[in-house]
């Protein structure tokens, strides 16, 4: 059982596939099964939304699926809530 | 994995999946024959709607389209077409009959209300009487066309429900089905990866003007679309940016390469995949894809969108667990299994498809049983 999926190894965040709580100690896998990753949550992540996987800095692009989604508008910490208040687009807004 | 349905063949050769007489009004003012005309006629169906008054040029180009396309829709038998007066309503009706599909027009201009329903109730008694009386008939599934479009999505579609859409359409496209997909402005962020998928460099121009002449619209009325892309649902769910739900959102084509590119409510004109010039407003896409002529629809959803279409069955695949416990009377499809690998994308696949076929043949989704007939032609712009 996974806490939270990637679409694609190298990708600057994952997707909690369950509620996650501050301070879990939690593990994911690639969709595909292929890679697992594990690292501590710094933050509540609820079901369906981004951890970082890494530290990103502030002006950063931000990838996943292997393509850009946004930049990161804070530095974020690996284990951190990744979301609106930290990410927005580069097409609109 | 089991092919053969039993479904409709039309006088044109597209095949059906349901057996609806349909009561098609050609304007506002003609709702209330229409609707009267099904309550009096058990096995009727009135697609009332607010259009058909003084459009003029593209626009009322893509609504005759959309109603003539809504009557020549294979799950469709028979229609009746009631309009104010009769030159707009022989027009419809004579296109729609150029098909060999019974069909007859009645307009209220001369007649009056009480005398049209009468006149109009008729005639449906006795198309309904032939209708009932059509057999199904075995033919394979891949003689379908099969729309896509998903909506109230989170990061579980792209992560699941979009995926196994994906997966579907790969399968069914080697079957030699036919699937249409659209939501040109949710593409962006992810439209470069579309573009290169694009089977010839004609079809790709076309593409890409429409993508451009939607993102030229956008800016001209002053706004960007922060606010309402990602929709408030999908940010509760997760989703960040439009670029980030573009992405999901183009996982339901698979890794399939795409045939063509459509014009609203176009109909495709071979098998393959299609991408249509649409909105990404749910009942609104899925509309222009019935007047296309798909006779299913497979909308993968995150949060729950209960959308329905009056004459296609819309099949509602989601993976958010959640979802599929709170909304369960609308979800056809649970594949939130597949969210922590407890099952693989080809078991989830193997789940839609079978429930693909059963639906063709005739097993009620979610949306029909709820009453959900959300018939919504695009407007270009206004009336004169």
């Amino acid at each position: 059982m996974v806490d939270f999926l990637v679409h694609r190894d190298g990708d600057h965040v994952g997707v909690a596939v369950r509620d996650i709580k501050k301070n879990e100690h939690v593990s994911g896998k690639t969709v595909d099964g292929q890679f697992s990753y594990e690292l501590d949550a710094v933050q509540d992540i609820p079901l369906g939304h981004k951890i970082a996987l890494r530290d990103i800095q502030k002006g950063e692009k931000i990838i996943e699926y292997g393509e850009i989604i946004g930049v990161a508008t804070d530095n974020i910490a690996k284990g951190a809530h990744v979301h609106v208040h930290n990410i927005r687009s580069l097409r609109w807004g | 994995m089991k092919r053969e349905i039993l479904a409709y063949r039309r006088p044109d050769g597209s095949v059906g999946v349901r057996n609806y007489v349909l009561i098609l009004p050609i304007d506002d003012i003609s709702n209330a024959v229409a609707e009267a005309v099904e309550k009096v006629v058990n096995g009727t169906l009135a697609i009332p709607h607010p259009y058909g008054r003084l459009q003029f040029g593209k626009d009322l180009e893509l609504f005759f389209k959309t109603l003539i396309g809504t009557g020549l829709n294979p799950n469709v038998a028979a229609v009746v077409v009631i309009g104010v007066e009769p030159k707009w309503t022989c027009k419809v009706a004579e296109e729609i009959a150029k098909s060999g599909k019974w069909v007859e027009a009645f307009w209220v201009e001369g007649f009056g209300q009480l005398r049209t329903i009468e006149r109009a109730a008729r005639t449906a008694v006795k198309f309904v009487e032939d209708a009932t009386n059509l057999k199904r008939e075995t033919v394979d599934l891949s003689e379908l066309i099969v729309s896509l479009k998903c909506g109230e999505s989170d990061t579980t579609s792209g992560l699941g429900a979009n995926r196994v859409v994906g997966r579907f359409t790969e399968r069914f496209l080697e079957m030699g089905g036919t699937v249409l997909f659209g939501e040109t402005t949710e593409l962006t962020g992810a439209e470069h990866i579309l573009i290169q998928r694009i089977k010839s460099e004609q079809e790709r121009q076309k593409f890409i003007r429409m993508f451009d002449e939607y993102q030229q619209l956008v800016k001209s009325q002053g706004v960007d679309l922060l606010g309402s892309q990602p929709t408030q649902g999908n940010i509760a769910g997760g989703l960040s940016t439009i670029e980030e739900k573009a992405l999901g959102n183009l996982q339901k084509i698979g890794n399939a390469m795409v045939d063509g590119v459509l014009e609203p409510a176009e109909r495709p004109p071979a098998k393959g995949l299609y991408f249509m010039n649409t909105s990404s407003a749910a009942a609104e896409a899925v509309t222009l894809f019935a007047a296309a002529g798909a006779a299913i629809h497979l909308f993968p959803t995150g949060q729950g969108n209960p959308i329905g279409n009056p004459i296609v069955p819309v099949i509602k695949i989601t993976a958010n667990p959640k979802t599929a416990q709170s909304m369960s009377e609308h979800i056809d499809v649970d594949v939130s299994d597949l969210l922590r690998l407890k099952i693989s994308l080809d078991e989830a696949t193997e789940r839609l498809f079978s429930r693909v076929v059963e639906t063709a043949c005739g097993r009620f989704v979610k949306a029909e049983i709820l009453n959900h007939r959300e018939f919504v032609p695009t407007k270009l712009y206004p009336s004169a």
